[in-house]
């Protein structure tokens, strides 16, 4: 049984990552879901939040926005709009985001769910950059 | 001497040119490299989309999704036009609105409201001088369109679509085959005919995977079809780029050859006119000695 997974993260522009990892943790639609060596196949689709993975020397941490997951074998392929090295994400850009979402006046079901999504996302980011 | 001078004149002007179109092409050919990069690098996307799309498939589930409906009347109709911000690029843009007009036309022929909608100034002065009216127009994508902000366009073409105002999204642009091969085209992006295209047929039969899915495989699903639909757009854009080098570069290249032969024949004229002076100026001196013995 191999004792590590190769996770790969494409976003539509790039492929930010390759590598080789033991152990990574990520959100799904509904909560953080942890890989391990060995895991079933697995198709599923991505929240907002972060992406924490560990390779034998280090710990590294993303944010990702969305998208999909699949785990094929040892490999795990995420799929999403946007990959942000935890170091690079910026505060202030995050909290603008959030005052934009919180401004808007949302009048329908759609609109409301929306501007839900856009602030949880954004304080995901914010909680992200200052932990 | 006045006919020299003026050849030498055009030598000097035709040089000149070829030191610009040389370098022009040199430059297309870098910006054709990374343009063909981020094509690559984008392609592996595009792959594992339709991958996961296979995958799905495999659920035995029945594919259903507004944007893979098409409505029942086709009446209001979108034709974006992907042209190039700058000229100096051989038949690029021409090839490409000759394709669009076809399709105005066609659309007039059988009425259909078609609003246009154009990217670069090539194809916006185009039109303006043609006077057809249009809807947008963008000149922001350069040789390097990003994902966000094709997102945007998108995001408008889904909610249109979903909510009924638009029945069929064209985009007419230069599809990238490989390096030799591109050819104009225009293609229907809404309503999306087929999730699974040719290449990924091959990945999924090498073997069947039990997959777990989270949450149901038709609710990934309702998600998967508007991101293929952005990814398929965001393609378009990246072709787009790559043609655009690609063409560039192959018309700087024949400038460049062109006043190349142009110094050839030139440089050959000064030597006759310059060897006919010296004649015609000998010519005088022996005369005048002759006169003066």
């Amino acid at each position: 049984m191999a004792q590590e997974l190769q996770l790969v993260v494409v976003t539509p522009e790039t492929t930010v990552l390759n590598e080789t990892v033991t152990s990574l943790r990520f959100p799904l639609y509904d909560g953080m879901i942890g890989v391990l060596p060995g895991r079933t196949p697995l198709v599923g689709r991505l929240g907002y939040g972060e992406l924490t993975f560990r390779t034998d020397k280090e710990e590294r941490r993303f944010y990702i926005d969305g998208g999909f997951a699949q785990i094929k074998g040892a490999t795990v392929s995420l799929l999403t709009d946007r990959a942000i090295p935890a170091e690079k994400i910026s505060v202030a850009d995050a909290e603008n985001q959030l005052n934009q979402a919180r401004a808007v006046v949302a009048k329908t079901d759609a609109e409301a769910e929306q501007k839900d999504r856009d602030q949880v996302r954004a304080r995901r980011m914010i909680s992200m950059s200052r932990s | 001497m006045a006919k020299t001078r003026a050849i030498i004149k055009r030598l000097k002007a035709v040089k000149n040119i070829r030191k610009i179109t040389r370098t022009m092409e040199l430059i297309a050919t870098a910006r054709f490299k990374k343009a063909m990069d981020r094509a690559s690098e984008a392609a592996a996307y595009t792959r594992k989309l339709s991958e996961i799309v296979a995958d799905l498939s495999q659920a035995d589930m029945t594919l259903s999704h507004p944007l893979l409906q098409a409505h029942e009347t086709e009446k209001n109709c979108v034709l974006l036009i992907l042209t190039s911000n700058r000229g100096l690029c051989g038949g690029y843009n021409s090839g490409i609105l000759k394709q669009a007009v076809q399709r105005i036309r066609e659309a007039k022929d059988v009425d259909q409201n078609l609003s246009l909608e154009v990217s670069g100034k090539r194809g916006l002065n185009f039109l303006r001088f043609q006077q057809y009216e249009f809807e947008r127009s963008f000149s922001h994508f350069e040789d390097k369109p990003r994902f966000d902000e094709v997102d945007v366009l998108a995001s408008r073409y889904i909610e249109l679509f979903v909510n009924g105002k638009i029945d069929r999204l064209d985009v007419a642009y230069m599809q990238f085959d490989s390096a030799s091969r591109q050819h104009p085209t225009v293609e229907t992006l809404l309503p999306i005919g087929k999730l699974i295209t040719e290449s990924t047929t091959e990945t999924t039969s090498t073997r069947k995977v039990e997959y777990e899915f989270l949450p149901s495989a038709g609710e990934i699903l309702q998600e998967l079809v508007p991101t293929s639909f952005k990814a398929r757009l965001f393609k378009c854009f990246l072709d787009a780029a790559v043609s655009e080098q690609i063409f560039r570069r192959v018309a700087m290249k024949a400038a460049t050859e062109n006043a190349s032969e142009m110094v050839g024949d030139l440089s050959q004229l000064y030597n006759r006119a310059r060897q006919s002076q010296i004649t015609s100026e000998l010519a005088e001196i022996i005369g005048g000695a002759a006169a003066l013995e």
